[in-house]
């Protein structure tokens, strides 16, 4: 299916939206009661076992276009399908088919771990043997098997937040929302949560995130929709965003016996470069030169065969990609760190 | 069938939920407790009154302080399904297949059950101090029953400010009410020692009927009629705040 965005699109190869898509956006809006348009003609598709990423700053709409994806929020206008099922005609099939982790962690503090996976898991009506099953392999998943007997309210906040995507997960959603899952945890259960996403997604589970953090985006999405004040900025895998930005960073550390050897190099290098189109800009660094490069993953080869000689000594090459920082602020004209000031409410009623 | 299961389902996770924490209701019957204690001592002679049919003002007071204890189980009770919104739960609940009234029905079906064991507490208690039960335990069953069913009629004065509000200093306002009409009702003086005006609106006060039911099975015997006259007094509270509390909550959890 064909997608209409506001803003440069760029074609998706193999494994973006092509084949049967399991969410469709349609011309989405959301015009809250006293006018804020949190949603502004959003448009978007994700395919089958895909990890879909909305990234943007916080009051973009995010939340809310996932709420009304998630059936919790009717839109203004436009359509929006999920597993094939209209979100807006037939609310009920779709909460069969979906799983949905919110950015509030959402359990019951005062039963235990698995009493919390019991009563989600019986409300969805997964068959006895089979909930017990499952929920033992959950626990295990998530690592909270030794903890499952306990009453929630004696939970670490990272263990609430697996114990609250456990229970997303019991009925083996077609489709997981996942709106800011990693909000609010140290680093190291954030890297252990990416972990478990990544597995879930590994075994076939549709998923489409909504996150404020660029690392979170960049290590878990395969295509990302980069949205700002409603709509969607720009959208694509995340290296291909960081290629729009254009150059690579090429770091390289020389080898000098002094000040005046390591300049005699940078003036070597400048001068073996000149010409050398790929090229776009040598900037000094403390202990040699940075580069940067045009596609420097194809240009190094003869990037280096050109340095040798002149008495250049490379003792480091380290190359990188241009982060979605610098994408986010190519699009929107800011960073989304000062965006994060301006925080605006966008209840759902 | 499904809305039966799913409520009952959220039901269990709500008596849990009281009974896991009864440092909260325990507290809550000092009240009626002392109440039941001081009064029935302070005003020890008012029983030679006219109007008094029991052998204490111990064993008339007992009806009213059951009741008293079931009005402050409930009057705050529309805190939890807020909390509930606050937190986020109530809207993974709406993310499950189930039908949303069986949300609220799972917080509305328990207060009969932790009501009638609170109005319980009290009605030993009298029983210990001295009041009789003439019914024995098919009347002390008839007690409790009405007191749970009174305590989910009066329930929704706590859940539709709660719920209009969102607020949770909103949930106890309007079931604050129970207090002055408490006071006017025969929890504390038979009609007939009411001044003439007190009495016309004791005519009105669904909380008079459910006491005088209760005094009844307690002290004088089976009384169909005065059985009826509380049922349907409850019946007319129960329709009109469990309508206004449906109405409330649908217009919380519409999308």
């Amino acid at each position: 299916m064909t997608t209409t965005v506001t803003g440069p699109r760029i074609d998706v190869p193999a494994g973006g939206s092509a084949g049967t898509p399991v969410i469709e956006v349609v011309d989405l809006v959301k015009v809250y009661k006293g006018g804020t348009r949190a949603v502004d003609e959003i448009s978007f598709s994700v395919g089958e076992g895909e990890f879909f990423g909305f990234l943007g700053p916080n009051g973009a709409g995010k939340t809310t276009t996932i709420r009304i994806l998630a059936t919790l929020l009717l839109p203004t206008s436009g359509a929006a399908r999920v597993a094939g099922i209209d979100v807006l005609a037939h609310p009920g099939e779709v909460r069969k088919q979906v799983g949905f982790a919110m950015q509030t962690v959402a359990v019951d503090p005062l039963a235990t771990g698995r009493e919390n996976l019991e009563l989600i898991g019986r409300l969805r009506r997964v068959p006895g043997p089979e909930l017990k099953a499952r929920i033992d392999e959950l626990l295990v998943l998530m690592k909270l098997t030794e903890s499952q007997k306990k009453i929630v309210g004696t939970y670490s906040g990272g263990m609430k937040r697996r114990l609250d995507l456990a229970s997303a997960l019991l009925h083996r959603p077609r489709v997981l929302f996942l709106d800011e899952p990693t909000e609010g945890l140290d680093p190291q259960s954030r890297m252990a949560l990416w972990e478990e996403l990544e597995s879930v997604n590994g075994s076939g589970t549709t998923m489409f995130l909504t996150t404020h953090y660029m690392e979170e985006a960049d290590r878990l999405c395969k295509r990302i929709a980069i949205v700002d004040e409603g709509k969607i900025v720009v959208e694509g895998t995340p290296a291909e965003l960081k290629r729009t930005v254009g150059t690579d960073v090429v770091e390289l550390q020389l080898e000098a016996d002094g000040p005046d050897e390591l300049e005699r190099q940078r003036v070597g290098i400048t001068q073996m470069l000149d010409g050398y189109e790929p090229v776009a800009e040598i900037k000094p660094s403390p202990s040699g030169v940075q580069l940067y490069v045009a596609n420097a993953a194809a240009a190094i080869p003869e990037l280096v065969r050109r340095l040798d000689g002149n008495g250049v000594r490379i003792g480091a090459l380290t190359m990188h990609q241009p982060s979605l920082d610098d994408v986010f602020l190519r699009y929107t004209g800011k960073t989304i760190r000062e965006e994060q000031a301006n925080v605006h409410f966008s209840g759902w009623y | 069938m499904g809305l039966a299961y799913e409520s009952f389902l959220l039901g269990r996770r709500a008596f849990l939920r009281w009974a896991r924490v009864p440092g909260n209701w325990l507290s809550t019957l000092f009240f009626p407790l002392i109440q039941l204690v001081l009064f029935s001592q302070l005003f020890k002679d008012i029983i030679q009154l006219p109007g008094f049919e029991e052998s204490s003002y111990l064993a008339y007071l007992a009806p009213g302080q059951i009741v008293f204890a079931v009005f402050l189980g409930v009057s705050w009770v529309g805190i939890n399904l807020l909390m509930d919104y606050h937190s986020g739960y109530l809207d993974k609940l709406r993310v499950t297949p189930i039908n949303h009234l069986s949300i609220l029905f799972g917080e509305m079906v328990p207060l009969f059950f932790t009501a009638a064991l609170m109005g319980g507490v009290i009605l030993v208690t009298s029983i210990v101090l001295g009041a009789s039960l003439v019914t024995g335990i098919a009347g002390a069953l008839g007690i409790l029953a009405l007191s749970g069913l009174f305590a989910i009629a009066w329930a929704g004065t706590s859940f539709v400010p709660a719920l209009l509000t969102k607020n949770e200093q909103a949930a106890g306002t309007l079931s604050l009410l129970f207090f002055p009409l408490a006071f006017m009702s025969t929890a504390f003086v038979p009609a007939e020692r009411m001044p003439e005006w007190l009495q016309v609106v004791n005519n009105w006060n669904p909380i008079s009927y459910v006491i005088e039911a209760q005094r009844g099975l307690m002290s004088t015997g089976f009384d169909p009629e005065a059985m009826g006259k509380a049922l349907i007094a409850t019946a007319i509270l129960f329709v009109i705040t469990q309508a206004a509390t449906i109405w409330a909550f649908r217009r919380l959890t519409t999308a």
